[in-house]
């Protein structure tokens, strides 16, 4: 057995988080993966704070009556779309005695109806019959029991949604430099067009799901090396309030002889020069156009060490059927959660949760050049573009560096 | 029906379906592509029941030709080897129903439900769910045999409880 084991653990491991953040830029406390308390105050501070959250695409319900459901931490939604045309986000909740009101993950309806005392609603959310009112509390006045909404605002269709009071305006909370790489992302101007889902947990804290970086591609994923796939020029942007954008040349594989059917791997996309997108919105919201895969990533942080994502695929509304085709069968097979490219992003989510259940730091070196500053240059394949993400959670939750006041 | 099903095929089909979960519980992928017939249009499909049900057509495996067939045998093998966390399956089918759907070829649904255990952990239930095949009987005389011309896998999770590596 060797004996030159240079690292001795001598400390006391507690399993809590910390409450001091290390001095060092680039050590991020492992116990902040694995506390069930802390968590209850991230859905407090983050989840059910001044923080938007990407909760759908308006192309996922395009018609009248269309509506999906999701959460936001344990809060149900209900995300709907008017007579009129508009997509409202409601909590999935009737107003009478908070009866969850649609339990289908998504459909159509002419109206929402309560089971309960049949209320039923509007799909403005509107309460337009509730029976017995006449004996209802002498207070009661129907026009004040419509469904509560949820403040709500698009981007290119793109639905997000927040319970903070003092959130800043979408636009401003997005950020003017994330803008052009979100519209690319999002086929340029959001005319998209459901594709499907793939829906998985995985038994991963939200931070650690959130933490894949662009330095590990080339090392993880083998089947970039097999099919000789070298990255292209590109760049990686961060937004101080958390965000980080990837933007990268893709050059056609080369394919080795390696797949029998390299129909998989063919580019149909117009510019190369963007041929691989990713928008990452803080906290928890990663979304890539690779290839010709638009896919949008919903997360839902269900506990301390569970994770669904929710990857929606898109198509644009103007592709020939050849390009929807085509974009079927690259979406299924290589990006998702069984995705020939990322299954391995998959399997690495769940290996740093139980990883990390161990006492000390995960260590980010690649492209780090200070130890006090928090990077704002970093080159693509860099790990620190998730440095100033991790700031801006500290901030948030409040922790304070060792040795400030 | 048109076409009786006779004995001698009904053994086949069945042998078919063990031949699979055999393949799948012992995590052989070759066996697995082993099941399908060599023409180039064989197909093999696995999506969720929420995307059959509303008519999505994307898909957790795709492999609409042949020649996927086999590049998920090199993703499993060769590419995601040493990555992903180890987990051994049983599969379990009941027979729903078969039809004959033109000269030695019959569409038939199974219900399946799927036991997963990872190394190292308890048994849980993957998911379950409905093939929906296309099966062809090759060969003639005593020699013949079953294979998959396309076999949709149709799972009844919304939420998958863990990443997949193995097609079910």
């Amino acid at each position: 057995m060797s004996t030159h084991s240079t690292h001795v653990y001598t400390g006391t491991y507690t399993g809590d988080a910390p409450r001091v953040w290390p001095a060092k830029v680039n050590q991020i406390p492992k116990e902040v993966f694995g506390d069930e308390a802390l968590f209850e105050e991230e859905l407090k501070k983050i989840f059910y704070g001044d923080t938007w959250h990407a909760v759908g695409h308006a192309a996922e319900i395009p018609n009248v009556g269309d509506f999906k459901t999701f959460d936001l931490g344990r809060v149900p939604l209900l995300i709907a779309r008017g007579k009129d045309n508009q997509v409202r986000v409601f909590f999935n909740s009737c107003t009478h005695r908070g009866n969850q009101l649609e339990t289908s993950v998504s459909g159509n309806r002419k109206e929402f109806e309560c089971p309960y005392h049949r209320w039923l609603f509007s799909l403005d959310g509107t309460l337009a019959a509730c029976p017995g009112s006449k004996e209802f509390a002498p207070d009661f006045k129907q026009e004040h029991f419509g469904l509560v909404e949820v403040k709500t605002d698009q981007y290119l269709g793109l639905i997000l949604v927040t319970m903070g009071k003092n959130t800043p305006p979408l636009k401003e909370w997005l950020g003017e430099s994330a803008l052009p790489t979100l519209n690319a992302l999002l086929g340029g101007d959001g005319r998209l067009k459901l594709l499907g889902y793939q829906k998985v947990r995985y038994a991963s804290n939200w931070k650690g799901y959130n933490d894949n970086d662009g330095y590990h591609a080339p090392l993880l994923h083998t089947g970039f090396r097999l099919l000789n796939w070298q990255g292209g020029k590109g760049f990686q942007r961060m937004t101080p309030n958390g965000h980080v954008l990837f933007e990268a040349e893709l050059k056609p594989a080369t394919g080795n002889g390696f797949l029998k059917d390299p129909s998989l791997i063919e580019f149909k996309g117009s510019n190369p020069e963007r041929g691989s997108v990713i928008t990452q919105l803080f906290p928890m919201t990663v979304m890539t156009k690779h290839m010709d895969v638009i896919n949008l990533r919903f997360a839902i942080a269900r506990s301390h060490e569970v994770t669904e994502v929710h990857y929606a695929y898109f198509a644009h509304e103007d592709d020939s059927e050849e390009l929807v085709q085509h974009r079927i069968r690259q979406s299924s097979n290589l990006l998702g959660a069984c995705g020939m490219v990322s299954m391995e992003d998959a399997a690495i989510f769940q290996r740093i949760h139980i990883g990390n259940q161990t006492p000390g730091f995960a260590e980010f070196q690649k492209g780090v050049t200070s130890l006090t500053e928090i990077p704002t240059d970093v080159k693509q394949n860099d790990e620190t573009g998730n440095l100033p993400r991790w700031e801006h959670y500290r901030k948030v939750m409040g922790f304070k560096r060792e040795g400030e006041q | 029906m048109s076409q009786a099903i006779t004995a001698a095929h009904n053994s086949a089909i069945d042998a078919l379906h063990t031949a699979y979960l055999a393949a799948l519980d012992q995590g052989d992928m070759a066996a697995w592509a082993a099941t399908f017939a060599l023409a180039p249009d064989t197909r093999y499909f696995c999506t969720s029941a929420e995307n059959d049900r509303r008519g999505l057509p994307l898909a957790l495996m795709y492999d609409d030709c042949r020649g996927r067939i086999d590049d998920r045998v090199s993703f499993v093998t060769k590419v995601w080897a040493g990555t992903y966390q180890p987990y051994r399956t049983r599969h379990f089918i009941q027979r729903l129903s078969m039809d004959a759907a033109g000269t030695n070829q019959y569409r038939v649904t199974s219900g399946f439900t799927i036991m997963m255990t990872p190394e190292g952990g308890a048994t849980t239930v993957l998911t379950s769910g409905e093939y929906r095949d296309l099966i062809e009987i090759q060969g003639d005389g005593d020699k013949f045999r079953a294979v998959f011309r396309e076999r949709r896998a149709v799972y009844d999770a919304d939420v998958l409880p863990r990443y997949i590596v193995f097609p079910f």
